[in-house]
């Protein structure tokens, strides 16, 4: 930087950074990256330096869902690239608006089979909602504000932007551009309000099916609200959990879908209108689509267009902002009768938490852990029977609350992405629940927690198996167990201790609640191993092509 | 299989046919013939493209219209298939 708005492409990209608030970023510096790792030397940008670049993209996802704002990553060419890619499928997946920013080889170079060359453009297509390359050192400014722009506007995504080497080397005047917003060029058809709410108020049997949307559009005021004012029984995707609870809602019947409650899945199937708030009737939420609330007509609220009737056709869409639209149906309902039911299916259904024997129950350690951690704390997931425990044992006031890699199901998401939320929220409590098939595939972020001294205590489920998948083998693969088995694991507490963390393992019920205790009072990082029985199933569990009320249970 | 012609406009901008034809194979629809044109002056694309597929075209047009740099898609009702000579026409999977 010599003069006032005299920059290189590397110090412009840190500039606009800041232009957007982002003051934090995840990444690994190479070769074809090298010019902007330089520029960040002089800048006042944080870099928290990951140890393997996918978790750079989780980390800033994590970033990106606890806190609303764009996350960050970057990652040098070819493989470094590549390692993001996963990152940027879960948050496609997900909705997640990140940038990637990617080092590319020089242009004169490109095309040529380079060294660390890859077409990273190109993979992009299939794993972000937009990308770019920038070619021009001159396009660099106004290329990262759409880039911005984009991964925020609508439906959210992350977008991917390309910067050869010498793009970053090059002298460029600042344009001082103004942030630019995206014109949102989707015409949306007028809302059938009317339709819509002459099918709710004629509903006997109403059930509001909330999902991930809801958060990320800011809505939950207007959900929570909305459920209020009409008395309407609610359900919730995995990604929408946190925006109704059943401490202020008496109605509210949990997570619906393959790993859901009876009581969800069973006063969905009967319900005669599903209201669809930020859904996208996904298949572990279905089951088999043919067989899905049989008999509901759809109110479906979305922002994405292509949403509507992609999976299930909706008699009444409403397209747009939820948080504009779904004060719009606001009305009283009399459906006294239907919430008695479900008043009646929520007891009758309740979690049951007496296990037999001193081993430890993974339900109860993770209700405990959630009941005793301080509030607004962030929990994030890896994925797996964990997860699901998680999902339905834990109590979330947020959606920000609760950070799982849904649509892609991502093991290796949980660790990288609570050092995102741990960044974004210093103030706040993370805690990472992992399994032991999951804790292993991004177990190197222990050093960035390390380094950085973050506090994030990681509440370790070892089963000694790839729990879910060992399920599935017992259940629909007449138990033959290929390759599920991890009693090898290392030794967890030395491992952990080997980063510089404190950690504890547990093996006993006795032991469960001064160990919770233990951690959360602990100033620093914590990891929690809690060893179970490997042949602990996740109930109840839809089979695969089934309908939500053929569950199977623990018998 | 049904058949369909699409009108795409789009802004001429890095790689837009390559997303059009990644969406098009991704979402179950097979591409049977294509046409794109520029026109220079207002750096407007047109592309024209047959597709098949036993999937609602809606789909397809939902996705395509998604895409950043689309500025309309239009199923063009008025064609008769057999007639699609100017087309460029594939005979792969693609
Ligand atoms: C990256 C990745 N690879 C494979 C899978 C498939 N998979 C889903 S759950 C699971 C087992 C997870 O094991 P663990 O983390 O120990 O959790 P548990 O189910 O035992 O709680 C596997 C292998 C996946 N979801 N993600």
């Amino acid at each position: 930087m010599t003069t006032e708005n005299q920059f290189t492409g590397g110090s412009l990209l840190f500039d606009v950074l800041q232009q957007h608030g982002v003051n934090e970023v995840f990444g690994y510096p190479g070769g074809a990256i090298m010019p902007i790792y330089d520029a960040l030397y002089d800048s006042d940008v944080k870099h928290y330096l990951v140890r393997h670049e996918q978790g750079a993209a989780f980390s800033a996802i994590g970033y990106a869902r606890a806190t609303g704002k764009v996350g960050v990553c970057l990652a040098t060419s070819g493989p470094g690239a590549t390692n993001l890619i996963t990152g940027l499928a879960d948050a496609l997946a997900d909705s997640i608006p990140i940038v990637a920013i990617t080092g590319q080889v020089a242009t004169t170079a490109m095309g040529s089979d380079a060294f660390q060359e890859i077409d990273v453009f190109g993979l992009s297509l299939a794993c972000t909602k937009h990308s770019f390359q920038v070619r021009d050192v001159n396009d660099l400014e106004s290329v990262l504000h759409q880039a911005f722009a984009i991964a925020l506007e609508g439906r959210q995504g992350p977008v991917l932007v390309d910067i050869p080497k010498d793009v970053q080397l090059a002298a460029v005047q600042k344009q001082c551009l103004k942030v630019s917003t995206i014109p949102n060029k989707v015409k949306l058809p007028p809302a059938d309000v009317t339709k819509a709410l002459s099918l709710l108020t004629t509903a006997r049997k109403p059930i509001l099916y909330v999902g991930g949307g809801v958060g990320m559009a800011n809505a939950i005021d207007e959900v929570r609200s909305f459920a209020k004012e009409t008395g309407m029984p609610s359900v919730s995707t995995l990604k929408g959990l946190g925006a109704l609870s059943s401490d202020d809602n008496p109605y509210y019947l949990g997570m619906l879908g393959m790993h859901g409650t009876k009581a969800a899945n069973i006063a969905v199937q009967e319900c005669d209108l599903l209201v669809a708030v930020g859904a996208r009737f996904d298949d572990r939420v279905t089951g088999k689509l043919t067989e899905f609330a049989p008999n509901a007509r759809i109110i479906h609220f979305d922002i994405d267009t292509a949403e509507i009737n992609k999976r299930r056709f909706a008699d009444a869409p409403i397209l747009g902002d939820l948080k504009a639209n779904v004060p719009l149906l606001s009305c009283q309902l009399e459906i006294e009768e239907w919430q008695n039911k479900i008043v009646e299916m929520k007891q009758d259904f309740g979690w049951q938490y007496d296990h037999p024997g001193q081993g430890i129950f993974a339900p109860s350690v993770l209700k405990e852990v959630s009941e005793k951690a301080p509030k607004n704390t962030c929990v994030t997931t890896d994925v797996g029977q964990h997860q699901m425990w998680a999902a339905q044992h834990m109590n979330f006031d947020d959606p920000h609350n609760f950070l799982t890699s849904g649509g892609m199901g991502t093991m290796g998401f949980g660790l990288p992405a609570a050092i995102g939320a741990q960044v974004s929220r210093p103030n706040d409590m993370v805690i990472a629940v992992t399994g032991d098939g999951s804790f292993m595939m991004n177990i190197q972020e222990l050093g960035t927690i390390k380094r950085f001294n973050l506090p994030v205590k990681v509440v370790l489920i070892d089963n000694e198996k790839l729990g879910m998948v060992r399920q599935w083998q017992d259940l629909f693969f007449q138990g033959r167990l290929s390759e599920t088995d991890l009693s090898d694991n290392p030794d967890f507490v030395m491992l952990a201790n080997a980063f510089g963390i404190k950690a504890k393992q547990i093996t006993t019920k006795a032991e469960v609640s001064d160990a919770i205790a233990e951690m959360i009072d602990h100033d620093g990082p914590y990891v929690l191993q809690v060893c179970i029985d490997a042949l602990d199933n996740v109930w109840p569990l839809v089979p695969p092509e089934t309908a939500n009320d053929k569950m199977m249970e623990s018998t | 299989m049904n058949q369909y012609q699409l009108i795409i406009m789009a802004d001429d901008k890095q790689v837009v046919l390559e997303r059009i034809l990644q969406v098009t194979r991704y979402r179950g629809f097979l591409i049977n013939g294509i046409s794109a044109e520029v026109n220079t002056g207002t750096k407007v694309a047109t592309i024209i493209m047959q597709v098949s597929s036993e999937r609602p075209i809606e789909l397809l047009v939902d996705q395509v219209n998604k895409l950043i740099d689309i500025k309309s898609v239009s199923v063009d009702n008025s064609v008769a298939f057999e007639n699609s000579a100017t087309l460029l026409k594939l005979s792969t999977q693609n």
